[in-house]
């Protein structure tokens, strides 16, 4: 299963654009930077986990996919065990923890934001380098479609996987030379098929008259409500909490 | 040859994708000596089947036997798909053919004269075409290298996923020959949207609807098609063709091959 | 109407073996089913982005209802729809109603027409229900609704389907003939189909026959079809009209 937008119309789907955005940013920040504590920082995951089941995000393929990334908390949770007095599980699981808040943080986000909304916001944290004449809704517009185009591209990849151990090639192990080696197989075919699917798609969307030049309007509308003025609390917040020692400090 | 199977059977397979049943309690079996068909719409689980088969796709119940064992899909069973691109990784038609002797750990010199043997086999001339670069060669070119290069290592399986689509129809004549001859060889299992190009050499058809599959002998297969379109839209010239036999008892075996022959006679 | 008119194309680096279309003259009514056939590098596909507007003209003059559509297309302007085969690559929204959205955004409307114009369309090609659902959870046949959907909200005179047939099953085969012939005989809507197929030749009214950049053939279904083995042996010819042949023979050697 793969995570991708589900629609829904609960109180996270209804933030503007903008919030949303602000608030997965905040929060990635902080999952990373934080000093709470595992407690603390478990108690804010259970938290941040019921506000999404209140919002009726479809939470399934989010939390099934951590499974995909349990081989790289293994690892950190190792490294980061090992301090100067030992191994230490409560470090251990305070770093696993760090990443897998970040992980459902951002899984989150792509669940609950169309491609509209993602484009939204990129273009807004864009907008500032348009003054230099850098093409910021062009850019958001690339990056969403590389990001709708992932599901696609794996599911490729995939197939040729399939394909290609069926004739005996060998797709894993060995050393990290021979690994690189072995990827071959996989890579031309998949290169070869994105950029078939790159020039196909370029065109279909020229014939539908898209420009880099042109004045483009926007369908979709997002107003900024009180909800969003309260949900704002939430990122000034954290960054308040992540910075108040520098100011602290002064 | 030999590579032993010369038929898989299906008992009580149930293939799921995530919440959706696909195929419920599929049962029966592929055998060597003639093209077993897969026909079905878009979304029917036809490749699921495939890749369960080549067991790439694990959520399933059931068994797939071969020869009173349990079939183990590694190394007896090779996939070719529909667009041959999406194969190719060498940089020229010969290291193309030759790269699952290679991994096999054949001898040099073997691996050559299998793979110059077997480019021959698949109608593409080796002198030609040996150091080319596999993405140069025309469509229907590809889609032969690409049989030959998943074939060279005789699987005793060889599952194809719409060998017959985009070619036109000299190159569909000569695939279709070319896949009854390699059933000798191989338990051949071909999903295809254009059956009547190979009923002729076929002897079981599955039919997969809705979640279950249904066995058909090509003559049972035919009928119920003319009957019913939506059961299965033949195309208008083989229905026309079928149709003055509709009522005989057995019909006769008019595959699309023998009728081309007989109206390029007539001409 | 489209009216070629002595137009030649062809890619920038001009060698004896690079693709060139030379000099093509015809024209293309509403109210047929007007079909391009020709194999690999015949020019079809070429003479489909021409008339879209994907490519200029580089000399001769072609005209879509009176426009060019290479101009039109680079001032906001729209006059004929291309639809390419392969639904997967040419969807760029998330959602249904996104994918809806993008050409009309291009077209530069405002957000109260693009509201109407999507509800007309969705409710016409029966997608209302799907408007908020992600695009991944369509089926094929849903896509390629969704393909033609996309194109037709941006209301264009004409419309071009490339290969359209090749990778549809049997069925949606059926389903889209029933669609082009809703859209050609009932509805104000110039079709162009390009295709390799040989069962498709049977259902165009009008042909155009390519080969090697030149136009071999041009004339009605029927023409083509009485037409002689040394036009016949360029293009992929219908087995119906082969067996049909045959009755014909067989029937004439009963009688005589």
């Amino acid at each position: 299963m793969q995570i991708s937008y589900k629609p829904g119309s609960g109180l996270l789907y209804s933030l503007n654009p903008l919030v949303k955005g602000a608030m997965t940013f905040a929060a990635i920040i902080f999952f990373s930077v934080n000093s709470l504590g595992l407690w603390a920082m478990a108690a804010l995951i259970v938290a941040f986990l019921i506000i999404c089941r209140l919002s009726r995000v479809a939470l399934l393929d989010v939390i099934l996919s951590i499974r995909r990334i349990a081989l790289l908390l293994l690892i950190v949770g190792v490294i980061q065990g090992f301090g100067t007095t030992g191994f230490s599980l409560l470090m251990a699981a305070e770093a696993m923890l760090r990443i897998l808040g970040v992980f459902l943080v951002a899984g989150v986000y792509v669940t609950i934001s169309s491609q509209s909304e993602l484009t939204f916001f990129w273009e807004a944290c864009f907008r500032p380098l348009s003054l230099f004449g850098f093409p910021a809704r062009e850019f958001a517009l690339i990056m969403v479609i590389a990001v709708r185009f992932f599901p696609v591209i794996l599911g490729e990849i995939e197939r040729i996987r399939m394909a290609q151990t069926a004739r005996g090639a060998k797709l894993e192990g060995g050393g990290l030379l021979a690994s690189a080696a072995s990827l071959m197989p996989l890579m031309i075919p998949t290169l070869t098929q994105a950029v078939i699917r790159a020039g196909e798609l370029a065109q279909a969307m020229e014939a539908r008259g898209y420009r880099v030049s042109a004045q483009r309007t926007r369908y979709q509308r997002f107003r900024f409500g009180l909800s969003d003025f309260l949900a704002m609390l939430v990122p000034i917040m954290l960054f308040y909490y992540l910075l108040h020692p520098f100011f602290m400090a002064q | 040859m030999n590579n032993g199977i010369t038929e898989i059977k299906l008992q009580n397979l149930t293939v799921k994708y995530g919440d959706a049943t696909l195929l419920e309690n599929l049962c029966g079996g592929f055998k060597r000596g003639q093209v077993n068909l897969i026909v079905g719409r878009a979304g029917s689980g036809k490749s699921t089947l495939l890749r369960t088969l080549a067991g790439f796709h694990k959520e399933f119940s059931g068994t797939v036997m071969a020869e009173e064992r349990s079939f183990n899909p590694s190394g007896n069973i090779s996939l070719v798909f529909q667009n041959p691109e999406a194969l190719f990784f060498n940089g020229t038609v010969g290291e193309e053919v030759g790269y699952a002797l290679k991994m096999r750990g054949l001898p040099v010199e073997e691996i050559e004269q299998t793979s110059v043997k077997w480019l021959q086999q698949w109608g593409l001339t080796p002198e030609r075409c040996w150091n080319r670069h596999p993405l140069e060669l025309s469509g229907g070119e590809k889609r032969r290298l690409a049989l030959a290069a998943c074939t060279v290592f005789l699987p005793p399986v060889v599952l194809l996923d719409e060998p017959l689509a985009g070619l036109d129809m000299r190159g569909q004549r000569s695939l279709a020959a070319m896949l009854a001859a390699m059933a000798a060889d191989h338990i051949v299992i071909v999903v295809t949207h254009e059956p009547e190009l190979l009923l002729a050499h076929s002897s079981s058809l599955l039919y997969l609807h809705s979640g279950s599959g249904q066995w058909f002998t090509p003559d049972a297969f035919l009928r119920e098609a003319l009957n019913n379109n939506s059961f299965f839209p033949l195309p208008d010239w083989y229905a026309r063709a079928l149709s003055p036999y509709r009522d005989t008892a057995v019909l006769p075996q008019i595959d699309a091959i023998s009728v081309h022959r007989f109206v390029s006679e007539c001409r | 109407m489209i009216v070629f008119d002595q137009v030649a194309f062809w890619y920038k680096e001009k060698s004896e073996t690079s693709f060139e279309l030379k000099e093509v003259s015809f024209s293309l009514q509403k109210g047929l089913i007007n079909g391009i056939i020709g194999g690999n590098g015949s020019g079809k596909s070429t003479v489909a982005r021409l008339i879209a507007g994907l490519l200029p003209v580089l000399s001769g003059a072609l005209t879509v209802n009176g426009e060019s559509p290479y101009q039109q297309l680079h001032h906001s302007g729209f006059l004929a729809g291309l639809i390419f085969q392969n639904p997967e690559n040419q969807i760029v929204g998330t959602t249904v109603e996104e994918d809806l959205a993008f050409g009309l955004e291009n077209l530069g409307l405002s957000h109260d027409e693009m509201h109407c114009r999507i509800i007309e369309t969705a409710a016409r090609f029966g997608l209302t229900s799907l408007l908020r659902q992600p695009v991944t959870s369509l089926s094929g046949g849903q896509k390629q609704l969704l393909c033609i959907a996309s194109v037709m909200v941006m209301e264009p005179a004409w419309v071009i389907f490339d290969e359209p047939t090749s990778h549809l099953d049997p069925w949606s085969r059926l389903e889209f003939w029933k669609i082009i012939d809703e859209f050609v005989h009932h509805h104000d809507l110039g079709v162009v189909i390009v295709s390799q197929l040989a069962e498709d030749l049977t259902r165009f009214e009008k042909i155009l026959g390519f080969k090697e950049g030149r136009l071999l053939f041009n004339g009605s279904g029927e023409e083509f079809r009485s037409t002689g083995d040394d036009i016949h042996a360029h293009f992929n010819y219908p087995e119906s009209w082969k067996y049909e042949r045959l009755q014909l023979t067989a029937d004439q050697q009963k009688i005589t």
